[in-house]
This record gives C-alpha cells, structure tokens and sequence, in this order.
C-alpha cells in the first residue's frame, strides 16, 4: 500500500487525434511498464470498434510507478472517451482524479473537445496540466497555439508544457510537472472505508469486475463490504491493479485505484457511482454519486425475421451487461411486430451498439429512424415523456409540444463562419455569440433542437470545414415548439414504425423528400404501390411505385441451372434486413429514409 | 420415341444429352458474363487435348440424342480444331440417327468451309449470334460484327444444308421499338428454323452494367421494354414460329432438342471450362478459369467442385421452375413421374403469384405461365423455388 503522499492520480483529456493514446504508451514505457516492443499497441484502448474510431470508451485504469528525486510514486492514470455521446463517461473518470493532462495538438490548436473537456475538469475541481503534443512537427505553432488556450480557456501560456508523444521529447518533465503540480490524493489508511465505483465490467470467466478509486480507508481481500446503494454486502475475493495488465494484491489504500471481485453475480446490482464500504465499520455517508446519464436518442430495433425475437431479447441482455447507459424496452408495432425501444447518449453511440449487435449475433435487424425524446403536455395537465412518435396522442389532446435544446459550441477556420450560420438557422438554430481565439478560428455558439442535430449536423460541419471544424454540445433543457407528427401510409396503410416527429413549417418539405427517398428504396411490386405523408388526415405528399412488369432475365447458358436457381431464389427471398408490411416488403433503407433528406 | 431402347437408365439419372463449352473469344462484348477467354487463341489446342482427356473420364462411349456446343464462340476454332472436336464427340459421346447437334457461331468468324467441315462431323443445326441488325445496337452491345455479316453467315449455313437458330436482343441501349420490329422482321426474312430473343440483361461485373452505373449508357424504359418482349411474343407466332419456350420460338418441329432437357429437368454430360452437367442425379459445374481447367484436365485432376444433389420438396421445386420456362408448362403426368410428387401439392405457397394471375391451372392439370405470367417469368420463378409446396 502506498503512502497517499506519493500517489498521484490522472486522466488525460484531448480531442480525437491529438495524440492521447500516443502520449499514455509513452507514459508506460518511459516508467518501465512496457517495452519498446509493445510500444504502440494502445494498450488502453480495449475493444476493436472504439479503436477503429480512435475512441476509448471502457476505462481502464493503469498504474505505474515512477521515481523522482529519490522517491518511488505510484502513478494511475484514468482514460477518458473523447466522443461528445460519452461526456457522462469522461466525467466518471474525472471524478476518480485530482488532475489533468490537457492535450492539445500544436498542428490543429484548441478543439471543441478539448474545450468541453477542459471545462469538466474544471468543474471537477482537478488541477490541470497543459501540454502542447506532436512539437516534433514541422507545422507545429506553438506560440498561436498557447494563446488559442488562453483565449479559450485561460490558460497562462507559461504554464504550458512541450511534448511529442512520437519521440517521446518532454515526457519526463511533464511526468514531473503532474508530480509537483497535481496534489496528492487526502484520506487517511484507518477511517471507514469510502472506496467510488467508477466503472465495472462483466467478464465470462471472473463475473463482475468492479473498478474503484478508494478515498478514504483500506480496502482488503477478505473483507465483508456493503454497496451503500444497492445496499447488498459481498466478500472480497480478489484485488488488483493493472500494472498495465492485471496483477494482484492484498489491498488499496486510501487514493489508489484498482479492481476487485466480490462474487457478485450480476451486473446491474452494482451501480457506477455507488460508494463501497466496509459492512461491520461502515462509512456513515455516501461519496456524491454520478447523475444516471439519461439516453437522448431512440430507436426501435426489431427482427426481420419475428421468430427472433427472443434471440434479439437475449443480445440487447448481453449488451447491457456492459454497457449500463445504454437502455432498451419491448414494443410492438402495427406493422413491425414485436421488437424493442432502445435508448442511446446519442448517434455514435447507437452505431456502436448496432455494430455490436451485429457482430456478436447472427441476427438480421430492421431499425427504425432515430428520434429524441418529447415532451408533451396534454390538456388535462398531464406531461407525457414520449420516446417514440407512435405514442403521440391526438393533436386535440396536445397543449404543448416541447423538444429537447442544447447549446452547441463550434470550433471553427473564421472562413467557414457564414457556413454554419447557414447550417444552423436552417435548422432552428438561434445564434448565441462568436469569439474569435486567432485571426483564423474562432467559437461559435447556437442553441438548437437536439432532433436538428442527431442525423447529419456532424458530417455537415466536417465537409463544409473540410475537417478543420469541431462540435460539442450539452442539453439545456425542453421547449415548446410548434411540432407535429408526420405519418408515413403505404399502400394506404399507415405504418407507425414510419412515424416521425417534425416542426410544423418543415413538415410538408420533409414529407415529400421523405417518400420520395422511399420510393427509390422499396422494390417493384406485383402491383402499384402508393406512398403517402400525412399530417393527421391531410394527405401532404404523394408517390407511387409502379407495378413491376417485366422481370425475365437472360437464357440459362450452358445449363448452369444451380446459377440460375440460386440468383432467382435470392431475389425472390428478397434484401436482408427486409420487414413485410401488409402485402408491401419494405427494406432497411427506407425505413433510414428520415435521415438522408437533409439538404 | 424409337430411340428410348438405347438408353435403359431413366432419363433424370442417364445423360441423353452432352454440352460442350469452348470459350475462346475474339472480343468481351460489353453485355458478356459467360465463363469466356479473351486474347488466348494460342492455348486452344491444349484445350482440345484437355476436352479430349475430360471426355475419356467416361470410359465407354455413352451415346446420346443430342449436342450443344456453346461459348464463347466455339466458331472461332480453326479448321483442324474443329474436325479434332468431332472425332472427341464422334468417339466418347456418338449421336443416335435422327439426333440434333448444335454449334454456337458467330457471324464474323463463319464460312463456307466451315459450314461443311460441320456437315462432315455430324452437326446438323447452327446457332447464330446475330444478336441485331441494327448498326446502333450492336454497338451499343459492343458486338465486333458488322450488320450485313449476320445476313451472310445464315445464307452460308443454309446453303450447306444445316438448319439455324438465330439469336437476338431487344432492349439495348437506344434500340427503340420500330428498330425491334425491324429486327424481326429481318430475321423472319431470313427463314430460320427456330429463334431465340432475349431480353438484355445488365449483368453484374460487365462493362454495360458499369457504364450503365456510371451513367454513361441509359437502358432502355420500362414500358419500351415489356412492349418490346410484348411485340416479339405476338409477332413471331404470326409468322409461323410457335413460342414454345420464354424466350424460344420454332417452326413446327424445330424445337431446340438439347435446351428441352434443361426444362424437363433431365440429365446431360457438360464438358469443358465452366461446364455444367447433371449426371446421375448430381450437378456440378467446371472451374471458369482456363489455366485451372488446363492444369487439371490434363492432370486427369477433377475439373469440378464436388457437386450437389437435391432431393424431395427442393427437386421437385427445381423441376417446376424449369417445366415452366415452356409454353406447355408443368404435365400432371410427367411431373409426378419425375418427382414423385403430385403437381397439385406444388401449389400451396403459391398464391401471391396465382392470385396476381401469373400462373394459371388448366382444367387438365397442367400448370402454366398466362401471358401475363411471362412478362415477370423470374419472379414467379423465384416463387417457385422458394415457396412452392410450401414446407417451411
Ligand atoms: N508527429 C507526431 N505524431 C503523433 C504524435 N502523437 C501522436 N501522433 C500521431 O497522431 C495520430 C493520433 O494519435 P493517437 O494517439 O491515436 O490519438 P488519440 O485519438 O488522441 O488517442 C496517430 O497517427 C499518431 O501516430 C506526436 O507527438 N508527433
Ligand atoms: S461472343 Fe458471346 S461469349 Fe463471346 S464475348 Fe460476345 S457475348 Fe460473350
């Protein structure tokens, strides 16, 4: 057990790219816990889909020791997710630390996450340590860099260290600026134990895992502790580190961070946040615990096939198991069938569980358009919380409509000022204000909708800005807005699953392009097929696809009927990912249609 | 038929029919997705030999009723090649009198000396890649021949005595319907035997289909299309040619033999790269690759994957989808002989397409396309061999 005096626990926060994974292997190896070899295998980064996006989303802890001036310190650093989807995360992580390395890229300056970030720490009351990465560079600037930082953030510019992750220039004194400038961690080794669970993960062979940063008092292998939440008591089977990887010991004192096992058996009975405690000399108090974050986006995700259903049920399980933010809730549509509601922080987030899905099952899904969550207040005074637009009452029964709003923050080249102006009035935005932080890049800010942002704002920004522009933002709260629910009727059937919800002076717009997107994605049929958007019983838009008519292909040559049988057995089972509705067979696609008629 | 005493093994099980495939050609016409080989005239030789050496895998000479020899363009072997093809097929798979034997030719690579080497082998029918006459079309197609050559080579096979199926295509890029009818009616002139026309199809992977995504060619519309297929199907009847397959129509008689075991569902020798065959109730097709093919004939290595067999529901649906590429459609009588299973128990899983009047039930049993039906033949197909006799 290390004296607190020689602990010093941090994360490092950046926006994506700016070199974090780069920087934490220099850390690892710089102090003996990795070799050259290993070096650049991102140890930190465990799961194959975030590294692919060069995000991190499970946190790891990772000790090392390092001396300095005679003293051997025990170093933990905590990862943080650099996604927008995962502030609630990065804060988690932040809470387990008394500081924080601020990364900045000196080629690419100040980011919107670097801001977003920069904040949380601050609110957390860490003491941060900026650095300047990749000054290796040829077009590295410094000096524009510092004082963007400054401009942002109020950073002194003599305060702001140099390193390059690559070569691994200045990693020692900025290993030495965390030592003298971060504090250590307080509590003492004999009070109550106070340990917060940051994170906990389930794995096949060992159960749940259970990460925390201990605050006050002693955690032992043996010990009889209390979830001071879920209010159940465990033993202490195991106790570890990650040295980086896991290495066992008898106990974590008081600002160590580690894990432990406790035979318990299920997931959801420990809750991220909870306090642990001895269970015979408990703590009296609870540490503050984390808000539970709530899922801003939805979508129903159903089986292709309905038989699935149970085996659909048993992944979203799965997933969940790992993954508490995530939620999910059976539903049954009209035209879909049977399949589930599931509530992401927000469109990454879903594209990863969607991926995972697919990737850990062999299931065949169908998902329906994303939406936010509503509000509405009905005329008997009544607020309903609406996830799906299919739960919309009658319009004579709406008082209110209200959506959710953030405040969204740009970094962005000043060239491309006019751009998001444009990008974000014609979608509901009202301007905030401006600051410039170079003649070059300046911040924007809007308050917006959180429905106008979830489908293509993102890739919006990157192409206007050619990649040179970055977003974040947070939620503000509900407003009531003139909203409407635009129905989607095919073959004269309406299919809720279609259902969208949109601002009344777009919906006719929307209507139209949705349909008409439609209308290229659903394949001929024996017979016409009309399209129709509706806004209650007014018919605001009208396609039809018309009936197939000629459908031979060439001659059979050479006899090679297995070909031949095996092209028309495929067409005639039709797409993957294909629902039947009625008579009509309606692909993936066109139920995605909602999300690509932006402008 | 008088025949049948030579063959003693049922005919789904005991080849009467053999496929050759020769895949050499001149030219990738841009619509083309047939195991073909372009720009290797020089290893044809060796192809006969490995043909030679696949062929003696049978052992004792195996007659049959009927041969096809396909492509590629099987008229682009040179004379001696030619002759070395009939002593293969004359010795491992001799023709019953009265039998057909087809070759594929191409009209730029057909002549009078050509035609009456065939004669001498024992081919009696040709079939001509004429495609269009129509300058437009053929190059849209990318066809190498000129318009008036297609004239010329069927003249040629008629002087020599041998009967001709002509080939076409409606639907090419800027073909409009006056141009189809044209078409016709310059086959018609000619006086063949029997012709095949073909809607165009934009196979994956060729160059029409990739200029077609790129917009760089527009296929024909919808309705120009089905009234082209309409017009054919109407027009050819008139003038004596009975449509008696999809896309087949005959003078009385002059039916395509060979290609009526493929639509009875009946077994056939396939030699040579990419060949399919159907042999004692296995279908296995020959790698499409002309190295491998070389390699492994020669080597007396099998030329195919190990094949498949289909048995009970999944037969039956297969027979199905074939009886219905003919007029005729599917015979009660023969059906079940074939499959074992009666015509009538086919049709549960089948009502979308019944009911949309696709495929109609004769009071005798037998079922069919309607007319109707065969504007949309691979949709109902797809049905059939998905659906039909519904089991799952
Ligand atoms: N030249 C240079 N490149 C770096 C440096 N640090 C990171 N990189 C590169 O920048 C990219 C992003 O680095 P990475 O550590 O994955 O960023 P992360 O997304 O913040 O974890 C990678 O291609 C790294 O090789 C540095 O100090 N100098
Ligand atoms: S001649 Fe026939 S086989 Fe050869 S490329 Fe043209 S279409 Fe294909």
């Amino acid at each position: 057990m290390t004296d607190t005096r020689l602990i010093r626990n941090f994360s490092i926060i950046a926006h994506i790219d700016h070199g974090k994974s780069t920087l934490a292997d220099q850390f690892l190896l710089k102090t003996g816990a990795i070799t050259q070899r290993d070096f650049r295998a991102q140890l930190l980064d465990g799961m194959d889909l975030e590294r692919e996006r060069g995000i991190t989303i499970r946190m790891h802890p990772v000790t090392i020791y390092y001396t300095f001036k005679n003293e051997r310190y025990e170093l933990n650093l905590i990862d943080t997710p650099g996604h927008v989807d995962f502030t609630y995360e990065v804060s988690r992580s932040l809470a387990a630390c008394e500081g924080a390395v601020l990364l900045v890229d000196a080629t690419q300056g100040v980011q919107a996450q670097t801001v977003a970030n920069a904040y949380l720490a601050i609110e957390n009351n860490l003491t941060i340590v900026p650095v300047l990465n990749k000054i290796d560079m040829d077009i590295a600037r410094p000096d524009d860099v510092k004082s963007e930082m400054e401009q942002a953030l109020g950073i002194r510019p003599e305060e702001v260290l140099g390193a390059s992750g690559k070569t691994g220039q200045g990693v020692e004194d900025l290993i030495a600026a965390l030592i003298e400038r971060v504090p250590p961690p307080e509590g003492k080794v004999d009070s109550p134990l106070q340990a917060l669970v940051y994170n906990s993960h389930f794995d096949s062979y060992k159960g749940v895992v259970i990460y925390v940063r201990v605050k006050e008092g002693t955690l032992r292998k043996g010990q009889k502790i209390l979830l001071m939440g879920g209010r159940t008591e465990h033993m202490v089977t195991d106790i570890g580190q990650f040295r980086p990887t896991p290495t066992p010991c008898e106990k974590l004192g008081p600002g160590q961070v580690g894990f432990f096992m406790a035979s318990v058996k299920k997931l959801e009975d420990v809750k991220v946040g909870d306090t642990v405690t001895d269970a015979l000399y408990p703590s009296l108090v609870p540490l503050p615990g984390y808000k539970v974050p709530m899922p801003m986006v939805f979508s129903g995700l159903y089986p292709s096939n309905n038989n699935d259903y149970e085996n659909l049920r048993d992944a979203l399980a799965r997933l969940k198991l790992n993954d508490s933010s995530f939620t999910f809730m059976p539903e049954n549509s009209e035209g879909l069938g049977f399949g589930f509601r599931c509530g992401f922080l927000g469109m990454l987030h879903r594209e990863i569980i969607q991926q995972r899905l697919e990737r850990d099952s062999d299931l065949d899904l169908v998902q329906t358009a994303p939406n936010v969550t509503y509000e509405i207040l009905t005329r008997k005074g009544e607020v309903l919380v609406i996830d799906n637009p299919q739960k919309v009452p009658d319009a004579g029964q709406i008082e209110e409509f209200r959506e959710p709003f953030i405040r969204i923050n740009f970094l962005i080249p000043t060239s491309n000022i006019g751009d998001i102006m444009k990008i974000c009035t014609d979608r509901r935005g009202s301007y905030v204000k401006t600051d410039y932080l170079s003649p070059t890049r300046a911040q924007l800010v809007f308050e917006m909708p959180l429905a106008e942002v979830i489908y293509d704002l993102y890739d919006k920004l990157k192409s206007v800005t050619h990649g040179y522009g970055t977003m974040d933002y947070e939620i503000v709260g509900f407003k009531s807005e003139d909203l409407v629910k635009l129905d989607i009727l095919v073959a004269a059937r309406r299919v809720d699953a279609l259902s969208t919800i949109v601002h009344r002076s777009t919906a006719e717009v929307r209507g139209r392009r949705l349909i008409k997107k439609m209308r290229e994605e659903i394949d001929r049929h024996l017979f016409e097929v009309v399209l129709q958007a509706a806004i209650g019983s007014r018919v605001v838009a009208r396609e039809s696809i018309s009936a197939l008519r000629k459908n031979v292909t060439a001659k059979c040559y050479g006899g090679d009927i297995s070909r031949k049988k095996k092209l028309l057995s495929k067409q005639a089972e039709g797409k993957k990912r294909m629902k039947q509705v009625g008579q009509v067979e309606i692909p993936q696609e066109a139920f995605l249609a909602v999300l690509e008629t932006g402008d | 038929m008088a025949n049948d005493k030579l063959f003693n093994g049922l005919p789904w099980i005991e080849p009467r029919a053999v496929y050759v495939h020769i895949p050499f050609c001149a030219h990738r016409c841009g619509y083309c997705d047939f195991a073909i080989a372009v720009g290797r005239d020089a290893e044809m030789e060796q192809y006969l030999e490995a043909l030679e050496a696949e062929a003696a895998r049978v052992i004792v000479p195996r007659p049959v009723a009927t041969w096809y020899v396909g492509g590629g363009t099987p008229s682009l072997l040179p004379a001696p090649l030619l002759a070395r093809l009939g002593t293969i097929l004359n010795r491992w798979f001799p023709l019953i009198a009265g039998g057909e034997a087809t070759l594929e030719a191409n009209p730029e690579s057909f002549d009078h000396e050509k035609a009456s080497l065939l004669r001498e082998i024992g081919f009696n029918r040709v079939s001509i890649g004429v495609q269009s006459f129509s300058q437009v079309a053929l190059d849209a197609l990318d066809r190498p021949h000129q318009a008036e050559a297609a004239a010329q080579a069927v003249k040629v096979a008629r002087d020599s005595g041998l009967n001709v199926s002509i080939d076409l295509i409606f639907g090419a890029p800027g073909q409009d319907l006056p141009a189809w009818n044209r078409d016709i009616e310059l086959a018609v002139a000619l006086a063949p035997d029997h012709v095949s026309a073909y809607g165009l199809t934009y196979e994956k992977g060729t160059p029409l289909e990739r200029r077609r995504r790129s917009g760089l060619v527009l296929p024909v519309c919808d309705d120009t299309e089905h009234a082209m297929f309409g017009l054919v199907m109407e027009k050819l009847p008139a003038l004596g040619y009975q449509h008696y397959e999809i896309s087949n129509y005959s003078r009385p008689g002059m039916e395509s033999r060979h290609n009526g075991v493929y639509w009875a569902n009946e077994a056939y020798w396939g030699l040579g790269m990419g060949a399919a065959r159907y042999v004692g109730g296995e279908r296995s097709v020959n790698t499409r690759d002309l190295s491998d093919y070389l390699r492994l004939a020669l080597s007396g290595a099998p030329t195919a994957r190990p094949g498949e067999r289909f048995e009970g529901l999944e037969a039956a649906r297969e027979t199905l989808f074939l009886n219905l590429r003919r007029a005729r459609g599917a015979d009660p009588v023969e059906f079940e002989r074939r499959t074992g299973r009666s015509l009538q128990s086919m049709l549960p899983g089948l009502e979308k397409v019944i009911d949309a009047r696709l495929l109609e039930i004769v009071p005798d049993g037998t079922v069919r396309l309607t007319p109707e039906g065969r504007f949309l033949a691979d949709t109902v197909a797809g049905e059939v061999l998905v659906k039909a006799g519904r089991d799952d």
